[in-house]
């Protein structure tokens, strides 16, 4: 199973594309023998573990122009695939208008791992308990993928297909992550506990966008992420659904939690799971209620 | 298998051939010598392998030799100049910072990159910028203190 981390990595043969196109072709010709690898601290821990063995490694920090954070008011952000989670940190746009981006990286890792591991590379890593997810998922971002044939364009919501699986094909490479403004009136967060363990892995996190109407207490739109609860990370559809359109009322507020953490599918410690659920739900909803203006 | 790549440590380049699976941190120690740096966990998680990439604590176990070209790196060895202790090194020293050793360079590094961006940090702000070294001996008080007594010695201006 590999607890166990050995001190060398496994041999390999790499390979440091300058382009897209380059990488793309590689992918192609190797196949399920070939791993891109972005910032290297969840793909290198997994071969250390022989848990990954890949032949052929394909380096992406010599592509340009995935490093790129662009704002604009009409098209929004654009976070290139090998933007570190310290630059999300670092991005005074980001922290203005998505800040919830940037309460969950800062959550991940270390200031160290933070350096080094990537947007795309977390995404990617699709692990059930993704920070960046949530967050990604109640933002409704797109994803840009890039092969030999074209590319295509996806919403977050049909990437994650399991527990670390993702829905890419082979030779197929994450460039970037593209994000419309929020609705005007809206704020947002990231709330999350975690497994009190020396890796500190996130237990339950819930990201929340809430808008409301221009006048009242109306909302206009509320979305929940929900991560770490269920094989993948996911919408709350039917707790959002509860508080769409109406007004906002703590007795509403508390069902939609409820009926949040009935939604979640936990597989393991799912009592205590659901329970948090609820109670961060609450706690996502008020914060960025009590920040709109 | 072995590939010529030039790494830059310390202000110094050098020619190393090494194959493509050594990391950062196994050619410091055991093709450069430069033991100052320390292997913990090898996963990222403990932070004694921390050596400044650019300016930027990153985990050496975890960064491949080959993909650590064309930037500049800084270990625990690049501090001392002249046969001086830096700053944050003495401060160490001079708060009992320092017990075992182990965990000690890494903690130096995270800390000097903490205070060359920010020269005066806030305790909480020290704290988080270790966040990612931990310590078995000390219990972290005297480390916190070194570290802010070290960016009150810059007050006058010198960059420390």
């Amino acid at each position: 199973m590999g607890i166990n981390v050995y001190r060398c990595l496994p041999r390999f043969e790499y390979f440091a594309p300058t382009t897209v196109e380059e990488a793309c072709s590689l992918l192609r010709k190797y196949g399920a023998e070939a791993k891109v690898v972005a910032g290297g601290t969840d793909l290198l821990v997994d071969m250390k573990r022989r848990k990954s063995l890949p032949r052929y490694l394909i380096g992406l920090k010599r592509i340009a122009n995935l490093n790129g954070i662009t704002f604009d008011e009409s098209k929004g952000l654009t976070i290139g695939a090998m933007v570190t989670l310290q630059s999300v940190i670092n991005s005074v746009p980001i922290r203005e208008r998505f800040g919830l981006l940037s309460s969950a990286a800062l959550k991940i890792g270390t200031p160290q791992v933070r350096n080094m591991g990537t947007v795309g590379g977390n995404i990617c890593n699709a692990s059930p308990s993704a920070d960046l997810a949530p967050g990604l998922l109640v933002l409704d971002v797109r994803l840009k993928l890039i092969s030999a044939d074209g590319e295509r364009i996806i919403p977050i919501a049909d990437f994650f297909a399991g527990p670390f699986k993702i829905a890419i094909d082979e030779g197929e490479l994450l460039t970037e992550i593209q994000i419309s403004i929020p609705p005007p009136r809206s704020k947002g967060c990231y709330k999350w506990v975690t497994k009190r363990t020396a890796v500190d892995e996130t237990l339950v996190g819930i990201a929340a966008l809430i808008a409301l109407d221009t006048k009242d207490n109306i909302c206009s739109d509320i979305r929940l992420g929900l991560g770490s609860v269920s094989p993948t990370p996911m919408r709350a559809i039917r707790a959002e659904e509860l508080l769409r359109g109406k007004r906002v009322e703590d007795k509403l507020i508390k069902e939609v939690a409820v009926l949040a953490a009935k939604e979640a599918d936990p597989r393991s410690r799912a009592d205590y799971r659901r329970r948090m659920t609820e109670v961060l739900v609450v706690r996502a909803i008020n914060e960025p209620l009590r920040n709109i203006k | 298998m072995k590939e010529l790549i030039e790494l830059k440590v310390n202000g110094e380049a050098y020619q190393v051939s090494i194959e493509p699976w050594k990391t950062l941190l196994e050619v410091l120690r055991e093709t450069l010598n430069l033991t100052g740096t320390k292997e913990g966990c090898g996963k990222g998680d403990c932070g004694a392998c921390t050596v400044l990439l650019d300016g930027k604590p990153v985990n050496s176990c975890l960064l491949l030799a080959i993909e650590s070209q064309g930037k500049d790196i800084l270990t625990i060895e690049g501090l001392a100049q002249g046969g001086q202790l830096h700053p944050i090194q003495q401060a160490f020293i001079g708060h009992g910072a320092i017990q075992c050793g182990f965990c000690s360079p890494g903690m130096i590094l995270s800390a000097k990159a903490l205070l060359d961006n920010d020269p005066q940090p806030s305790e909480a702000e020290v704290r988080q910028a270790i966040s990612g070294n931990l310590c078995r001996c000390t219990g972290y008080t005297k480390i916190i203190e070194a570290i802010l007594a070290a960016s009150k010695t810059g007050v006058n201006g010198e960059r420390i």
